[in-house]
């Protein structure tokens, strides 16, 4: 079982996920076309920087940003999003399967500190957990279908996490834990873990008011 | 009742206008995170406060989001329905953010056009008009 989850599956999952996010960006350019901006805002962006600026300044502009409005979301959505990646992609026993696999040879983080990242990650989690259960705005929209992502986002970290620590049967929990990495890297092109690529698909590519520098598509 | 209400909802339309906007509609719809973070963006959430159901998310999910869960099989009950959602409770002002960079405003003024291309629509003159828009 082991070598199954370590061997074919894994590439399955490898393949899935890099051809599908390589057919979303095919498809997006597809669908959107290059036009001249029609959104040109006097004298630049509202929420334009200075170059140079005080710490004062700094707050002011995120005054104006999600910041403002959400700063606790924001923080939690920022460390989730950094951990997310970081984690998983800098930790040492990772390190050893790609060398083993590639003979390639990543620049890890000790284990102590992947360790509280994980925590920080299953914390904010547990706090996006919360709040769907328990805010309005956040229950009125919310379905069965948002728990299943969550949980689906959850497990490989979480099952990570008792594997590391050794908890329950050390070969099952690891089996469940690849398993599950695999079943997050085979949805994320086809459900809404797709913002992942189409953040910057949609933020950058796109002309829009909110678009991060010059977006000059349209759909 | 007038002549445009009494006659059924083509089905074979809608569902033709849906596909023709499928590409963005259906990317967009399916990458909402479901955060809530727009809420506050819409002056018309705080002013009612907070009630979820000014919330441009919960708009596009209920109405353009339905529409394309039922690929288009609806009924004339169903888009006076979302009616109220696409011309009450939005006025089309653009400001609403989603940090994903969703355009809420697009699917609500295509929702618009969906309805209207069935004969539904709001009439604000209240001598013609059998409901009230206030």
């Amino acid at each position: 079982m082991y070598d199954f989850v370590r061997g074919p599956l894994l590439w399955v999952a490898f393949i899935v996920f890099f051809g599908g996010l390589v057919f979303q960006i095919f498809q997006f350019f597809a669908v959107t076309k290059k036009k001249d901006p029609v959104f040109l805002p006097a004298g630049g962006k509202g929420l334009e920087k200075p170059s140079t600026e005080s710490t004062a300044q700094v707050f002011e502009f995120l005054r104006g940003t999600i910041f403002g409005t959400h700063p606790v979301m924001t923080l939690v959505t920022f460390l989730f999003h950094i951990c997310l990646f970081v984690a998983p992609l800098f930790l040492l026993a990772h390190s050893i399967l790609f060398y083993e696999s590639w003979n390639v040879s990543t620049w890890t983080f000790s284990e102590s500190t992947t360790n509280i990242l994980t925590l920080i990650f299953l914390a904010c989690c547990a706090f996006f957990l919360l709040r769907r259960l328990f805010i309005r705005k956040v229950r009125a929209i919310t379905t069965a279908y948002d728990y299943l992502v969550l949980a689906i986002t959850i497990a490989p970290f979480l099952s990570g996490y008792m594997a590391y620590h050794q908890w329950f049967d050390y070969k099952t929990v690891l089996i469940a834990h690849i398993l599950a990495g695999e079943v997050m890297l085979i949805v994320i092109p086809f459900t809404k873990l797709g913002h992942m690529l189409f953040f910057f698909l949609y933020r950058f590519l796109i002309g829009s008011e909110y678009s991060f520098g010059q977006g000059t598509r349209t759909w | 009742m007038t002549e445009k209400e009494k006659k059924p909802v083509d089905t074979g339309q809608i569902r033709r206008l849906l596909d023709a906007k499928k590409g963005k509609m259906k990317r967009l719809l399916s990458h909402c995170a479901h955060c809530s973070i727009c809420a506050e963006s819409c002056f018309l959430y705080m002013s009612h406060d907070g009630d979820p159901q000014y919330m441009p998310s919960y708009k596009v999910i209920n109405s353009l989001g339905r529409l394309y869960r039922k690929k288009g099989k609806v009924d004339r009950d169903f888009l006076e329905g979302i009616k109220s959602i696409v011309w009450r409770n939005c006025v089309l002002c653009r400001r609403c953010y989603c940090p994903i960079g969703i355009d809420i405003p697009s699917m609500i003024a295509f929702t618009r056009s969906i309805c209207r291309s069935q004969g539904v629509y709001p009439l604000f003159d209240e001598t013609t008009a059998k409901e009230s828009w206030l």
